[in-house]
């Protein structure tokens, strides 16, 4: 294997140019001081090796001089070389001390190029030399990400797929710090919604009317990610989250959040990415104590807002005696209570009661009481038991179908026979036991007119 | 006199839900009974909600059972009990009143169509309600956001890009796209944009507009208008040509394309496991020709429910569920008086509510199903689903955040994102590409 002329030479000395590769003329002069050696600033008494990209890359780099052959550690040419039966006096390794030695990138455009930044490894600088210059040439199979360099490769085929945390959103990381600030985010995104509701942003709809916005001016750089911390939520002022602005922010398309996190090499703090650096540059949008807060509240379905009415079913009929005081109560919700009272007036599983469609057909005829201590004596109802229904708060069940009095009429049917007088409205057929809704209407100003004392 | 209805009739109820029962529940109101007239007054709001609930559930089994004068007296009430103006359960039962009245009418056609005759449709009417419901709802917002970003995520390194909208009437999602494009890394594709419509003029404002926009941003653009309405469209008059990547948007278009006369669709409200597709040819022939395209993307929009039953009672329940969403929306946006929300929930609401429930056959345009059946129809004309991604789906959620879209949510589903509010789904958004 070809050897290549190793370029070096002393901090202080003069270079000479190697013969191969496009090597550069890098030595410069540094004063001799003490040694030292924090990182990131090599030894200025160390001697300086530039050393060919051809030597960098190559993998055997070290040669036996008697047969060329090539070996990749020194132990190992040592090694090789007891095999030569050399004499004594070749057999030793040179003899002056052995000088700490740096080494710089050859590439020109490098940072470490700069004998003052010189590093202090060769397996360093070759690691170095390949991931930053170099082609990348290993590829991890599962997902797309390439390395040119084969320890970083094997390290991420270990980890890749092994997601660990994955949050309600359904996205999957597998470091718990960017999980942890993603959760921030995106929770913090529900719950706002629901706290922020009173102070949260009424922009006018005229922001996205036919004003044509600048575009952002936010410039998000990809090799900036860290410092664009702009918060592209920050501020009100329409800046962002119009269509069209949004659109323009994103130079790259393809780096997602997501990418940025497993890519950033370095974290700063534990946040990667444009997204969660916002998160807590925007106080505005979460404040941070409900950060935490939400960081561990179940994303659960927000209940609408404005309702008083409890969506929980058979307990709510049992606690409420009124409507809440609330002047309307949206359509959505008076759907659902009145999905819910036709689920309990046939007697099923009160979740039934959520306007599910095809609910497996209860039949009306087979109603069973639920046994839900609501307090019912199941099957017959005498008068008692109806005026609990009408002044307490129980519910509708009846044994047979039912026929509710809405606004509450009771019609106490018993099992003998009509209720006298009455405005003879209720028997409803044959099967007419009729139960008073009162309750559920609660409202009181019924229960004065009803007071339908129907002894059976 | 004891307004009562007394239900009987098994003939064309369903399976029995929850609402239907709760209709089947007598109701008495003994004030009610002496003064015919505003005896309602004392009502408070939410019982008379639930009275609402209640006649308009009685009402559509009378006209679904044939039983025409009770559903007459239901009419009646509901009259008294409802108004375009009052609060999201009065509005809701109002068009949905005159829905079934509607119904009720069409056993007559000549006198349906002769009461009907004298209406003009108005296009910069409807142009501006649909403007209306782009600005008072995020759902377009957020579809336009989803479609761009899908769009240019498989768009990415392509030169030539040619996208056909196949509504085009809402020029801020290609303002949007034609920005998106002129800021990506590798510089503007050359861009062409053809737009479906059955009016010019519609065409002609979005040509200038999105023309206008591309010269200042000097990015290389055609607009090519095509004036014809989508079911009898001609992917010919869509020019394709070879070497250009092609993105097609379908914003709540597909589902007029299941209008058919037959009914061969099966009974069923669980969409589930609901195969049989509704057949309707008509579909299947549109998505093969997009398909014959060969589109790198193509991105649907379509409503999240299933409005189409196959009878009038199931329709009814699920819709009013959807409506009362939507009419919930808002009245927590936009004030009571605002004539421009009762021009949504009239010409726009109204009119896909009057459609749902008092046409069949081939008049019946509405036909929205749910999300589930659109992806197996789409997939079995050959298309591969493309997950939407974790960025478009993070913009999206802002977008509703950033707004005060307070109730909003949008949740994911196998790869789709699906709107709700509170927790009804809505509307959906898919993106698919040509699976070979």
């Amino acid at each position: 294997m070809p050897v290549d002329l190793d370029n070096s030479s002393t901090v202080s000395g003069e270079a000479s140019v190697s013969s191969t590769g496009n090597q550069q003329n890098p030595l410069p002069k540094s004063a001799a001081k003490k040694k030292r050696n924090l990182p990131g600033m090599p030894d200025p008494d160390s001697e300086v090796i530039a050393l060919s990209p051809k030597t960098l890359l190559a993998t055997n780099r070290f040669v036996c001089e008697i047969c060329n052959k090539g070996f990749q550690r020194d132990q190992n040419l040592q090694l090789h070389r007891r095999g030569h039966n050399l004499p004594w006096k070749l057999r030793q390794k040179s003899s002056k001390e052995v000088k700490k030695k740096v080494y710089v990138c050859p590439e020109t455009s490098c940072v470490h190029h700069d004998p003052s930044r010189a590093l202090g490894d060769l397996t360093g600088i070759k690691k170095h030399f390949c991931r930053k210059h170099g082609e990348k040439k290993w590829k991890c199979d599962k997902c797309s990400k390439r390395y040119a360099v084969v320890s970083d490769w094997k390290a991420h085929s270990k980890i890749c797929g092994t997601k660990e945390y994955k949050c309600d959103c359904g996205t999957l990381f597998s470091r718990r710090d960017s999980f942890m600030t993603h959760r921030a985010f995106c929770d913090a995104l529900a719950e706002e919604s629901v706290r922020n509701h009173t102070h949260s942003k009424k922009q006018s709809p005229e922001i996205l009317t036919r004003k044509k916005h600048v575009p952002d001016p936010e410039s998000l750089t990809g090799s900036n990610p860290t410092a664009s911390s702009v918060a592209p939520v920050e501020t009100r002022s329409a800046k962002i989250i119009s269509p069209r602005a949004i659109n323009t922010k994103r130079p790259e398309s393809p780096k997602t959040p997501r990418e940025i996190l497993q890519e950033a090499q370095e974290p700063t703090g534990g946040l990667n990415g444009v997204f969660f650096e916002s998160s807590s540059a925007s106080p505005s949008i979460y404040a941070s104590p409900s950060c935490s807060q939400s960081l561990f509240a179940p994303s659960s379905s927000i209940e609408p807002i404005a309702l008083g009415l409890s969506a929980s079913h058979g307990p709510s009929f049992l606690c409420s005696t009124r409507f809440p005081a609330q002047p309307a109560m949206s359509a959505t919700a008076l759907l659902q209570k009145a999905a819910q009272m036709g689920a309990a007036s046939s007697g099923g599983s009160l979740l039934r009661g959520l306007g599910i469609v095809s609910s497996t057909s209860p039949s009306v005829d087979s109603l069973v009481p639920n046994g839900l201590a609501l307090g019912l004596p199941c099957g017959g109802e005498s008068s008692s038991g109806l005026k609990e229904l009408m002044m307490g708060n129980s519910s509708v069940f009846g044994p047979k179908q039912t026929t509710l009095d809405f606004l509450g009429l009771g019609r106490a049917v018993g099992n003998g026979g009509g209720g006298g007088g009455g405005p003879g409205s209720t028997l409803i057929g044959p099967r007419g036991s009729s139960i008073d809704a009162l309750a559920t209407f609660g409202s009181g100003e019924f229960s004065g007119h009803d007071i339908g004392r129907r002894t059976s | 006199m004891v307004t009562m209805f007394q239900e009987d009739n098994g003939t064309s109820s369903v399976a029995s839900s929850p609402l239907q029962v709760f209709s089947t529940m007598s109701l008495t109101r003994p004030t009610l009974i002496p003064s015919p007239s505003s005896p309602f007054k004392d009502l408070k709001p939410e019982e008379r909600g639930l009275y609402l609930i209640h006649l308009l559930l009685t009402c559509a089994n009378h006209v679904a059972s044939g039983s025409l004068q009770n559903a007459n007296a239901a009419l009646e009430q509901l009259c008294l009990l409802s108004s375009p103006d009052g609060d999201t359960m009065q509005r809701v039962a109002a068009y949905f009143t005159e829905a079934l009245a509607n119904r009720i009418l069409k056993s007559w056609p000549g006198l349906y169509k002769a009461l009907n005759a004298t209406q003009t449709n108005n296009v910069s009417e409807e142009v501006h309600v649909r403007r209306l419901f782009f600005d008072m709802f995020p759902i377009l917002k957020v579809s336009y956001l989803l479609t761009n970003r899908a769009i240019l995520e498989s768009m990415e390194g392509e030169k030539m890009v040619h996208v056909i909208d196949l509504h085009a009437s809402e020029p801020a999602q290609w303002l949007a796209l034609i920005q998106a494009f002129n800021s990506r890394p590798e510089g503007p594709p050359h861009l062409r944009i053809t737009g479906v419509h059955h009016h010019k003029e519609v065409l002609d404002q979005m040509a200038h507009t999105l023309i206008e926009e591309a010269e200042k941003l000097d990015i290389p653009f055609q607009f090519n208008p095509v004036v014809s309405g989508l079911e009898c469209l001609n992917v010919e008059q869509l020019r394709v040509k070879t070497g250009e990547a092609l993105a097609v948007s379908s914003v709540l278009q597909l589902h007029n394309f299941l209008a058919t006369d037959n009914s061969g669709h099966s009974p069923s409200g669980d969409s589930a496991s609901s195969l049989p597709l509704s057949n309707s040819g008509k579909i299947d022939r549109f998505l093969n020709a997009i398909w014959g395209l060969s589109p790198k993307i193509m991105v649907v929009t379509e409503q999240d429910s299933d409005h189409n039953g196959s009878t009038v009672m199931e329709r009814l329940l699920e819709s009013l569920y959807t409506y009362a969403a939507l009419f919930d929306c808002l009245e927590t946006k936009v004030p009571r008086t605002s004539q421009d929300r009762m021009k949504v929930e009239k010409m726009l609401f109204g009119e896909e509510i009057k459609n749902i429930i008092a046409c069949e056959g081939c008049e019946r345009r509405e036909r929205h199903e749910k999300l589930e059946k659109w992806s197996q129809r789409i997939d079995l004309a050959g298309f591969g689903n493309v997950p939407l991604s974790y960025y478009g789906m993070l913009q999206g959620r802002r977008l509703l955040q950033g707004y005060g879209f307070d109730g909003y949510r949008i949740k994911e589903e196998s790869g789709c994102a699906v709107i709700c509010w509170q927790d009804r789904p809505l509307y959906s958004v898919s993106a698919w590409r040509c699976r070979k």
